[in-house]
């Protein structure tokens, strides 16, 4: 099964296993990885689930949409590689990726 | 395992006027008893920060209850208001949610919040410049222009009507307060809404051009055009904008107002510097909010080694989860400056969390910065009661005196 990493802001790593078409949000809570709230489960509408994605991974997943960017303009910390991770979707490709939580999602 | 029926739990009147004006005690012994659920008269009230949050994201095992309270009021869902509440997109679930939530969500987000501040200032100091000079009004009254104003100038709707449907607006916003007597009003409300709504599409479709903003309804109409949803689901969809536009945020800072005119350090702080105000507004969610939320189960859940068998009503008191003790040190103490480990769920949470968060942030900020700034040494000038603890619950009236600082 396809592999994710979780950085948290002060350096502690959860690795967790995710099925593919999974969200890095769900799968993170499903594994109470701390640090990320997903407080609207997923629908792309609250920016509570922000990550940073590795910059070795991040041309692989891509930029956001456009929503997402608009939501994104929420978020304490915007950085280049600003995600939500609700809309990271697992996938082969994607096995091994590796993202960062900012220090608060509020 | 035990059933939530073979519980011992505590009852909260949340039906009695007696707890709308004070359910701190209410809560506190109910905790005493059972650490994370009591029961109430239509169903079970889950009072813990950890629990709601837990079972808040159950959106598969849990829907919205509009239809049990429609039931509850003796509602047909083909009368105006049985239809619209049923119907709309806070009772939906599963793809015709996300059908309808993927045109709104858009228009509703923090971009959509920048975007609209200005007109979030320009409205509140229309408003200041009109009533201010007064030097004394009811504050709720007062504010109660001020984000339906904001939300007419997103939809390009009149602001100068919501005079005439302010009392339709204040009927829908009791419309989950479990009184079955006031039914009749509400049907009359949401066809005075649902008119004022139509016309306003009729006009935009005939090309009358709005006197600011109205970009929404453009997106609406788009939609609409393109079979994304009905004409019916177009005019429920405004009926709902505009109801939730109008009790939630005007309660709120009601409140807020209430509140802060007791720590005149802190409101003074609010007109010199917007982002203390925006801390003011946060902790204000957390200590006390407005609304809360309401769910069936419909299907068995297992939580805590507790059943919540399907067909459960389970009641979430998102306005007094702030309080939880284990989710907030010091939880009674109102603090702008907390350091917050966890956050408020005043907005709700899962997939029906408050569309309008980001806007009702901005313009309860902005709104209150100003005022701040306007109404100088605000002091109590009568007396005031409780809405109802079930739906949006909130200040009944603040009557207030200050000095103009024009």
């Amino acid at each position: 099964m396809p592999q994710a990493t979780y950085i948290t802001h002060d350096g502690e790593q959860f690795g967790v296993e995710i099925e593919n078409g999974v969200n890095l949000m769900q799968a993170a809570l499903d594994n109470n990885v701390s640090g990320i709230l997903g407080d609207c489960g997923g629908g792309c509408a609250c920016a509570t689930c922000h990550v940073f994605v590795d910059d070795a991974w991040f041309e692989r997943t891509g930029g956001p949409s456009e929503l997402e960017s608009d939501l994104l303009e929420g978020v304490l910390d915007l950085r280049e590689t600003s995600r939500l991770s609700c809309q990271i979707a697992m996938s082969d490709e994607l096995d091994g990726i590796v993202v960062h939580l900012p220090e608060s999602q509020i | 395992m035990k059933t939530v029926a073979d519980l011992e739990l505590a009852y909260l009147p949340m039906e009695e006027p007696s707890f709308a004006s004070d359910p701190w005690p209410h809560f506190s012994a109910a905790r005493q008893t059972h650490p994370w659920l009591a029961q109430c008269a239509f169903g079970y009230v889950v009072h813990q920060y950890e629990a709601v949050k837990d079972l808040m994201w159950m959106d598969d095992r849990m829907r919205p209850a509009q239809d049990m309270i429609a039931t509850i009021m003796g509602a047909d869902d083909a009368s105006p208001w049985g239809r619209m509440v049923v119907r709309g997109i806070a009772a939906l679930t599963g793809d015709d949610h996300i059908r309808l939530r993927n045109i709104v969500t858009p228009l509703f987000t923090p971009k959509q919040a920048k975007l609209n501040q200005q007109l979030m200032r320009d409205v509140m100091t229309r408003l200041l410049d009109e009533w201010a000079p007064k030097g004394a009004f009811d504050f709720e009254e007062f504010i109660s222009y001020f984000p339906i104003a904001v939300v007419c100038g997103m939809i390009g709707a009149p602001a100068g009507e919501i005079g005439r449907m302010r009392h339709s607006l204040e009927t829908l916003g009791l419309q989950f307060s479990m009184n079955p007597e006031i039914l009749p009003e509400l049907q009359t409300a949401t066809v005075e809404i649902d008119e004022f709504g139509q016309q306003v599409v009729a006009d935009r479709r005939a090309g009358k051009v709005p006197e600011i903003g109205g970009e929404l309804l453009d997106v609406l109409l788009k939609a609409t055009g393109e079979g994304g949803m009905s004409e019916r689901e177009l005019y429920d969809l405004l009926i709902f904008l505009f109801a939730a536009g109008y009790d939630t945020s005007k309660n709120m800072m009601t409140w807020i107002m209430h509140n802060l005119l007791d720590k005149p350090d802190m409101y003074q702080r609010c007109a010199e510097d917007f982002s203390y105000c925006q801390k003011v507004v946060e902790e204000s969610f957390r200590y006390q909010s407005v609304a809360n939320a309401f769910r069936l189960t419909s299907e068995d859940i297992e939580y805590q080694d507790t059943l919540i068998p399907a067909g459960t009503m389970l009641f979430f008191p998102l306005s007094v989860l702030g309080r939880d003790p284990e989710a907030f040190p010091d939880a009674d103490t109102y603090n702008p400056e907390r350091v917050h480990e966890n956050r408020h769920m005043g907005f709700g949470r899962g997939r029906h969390l408050c569309l309008g968060q980001f806007i009702a942030r901005a313009q309860i900020a902005e709104g209150m910065h100003l005022i701040a700034q306007r109404l100088k040494n605000p002091k109590r000038a009568g007396d005031m009661s409780w809405r109802p603890f079930f739906g949006v619950w909130g200040l009944n009236g603040l009557p207030i005196e200050f000095e103009d600082a024009a």
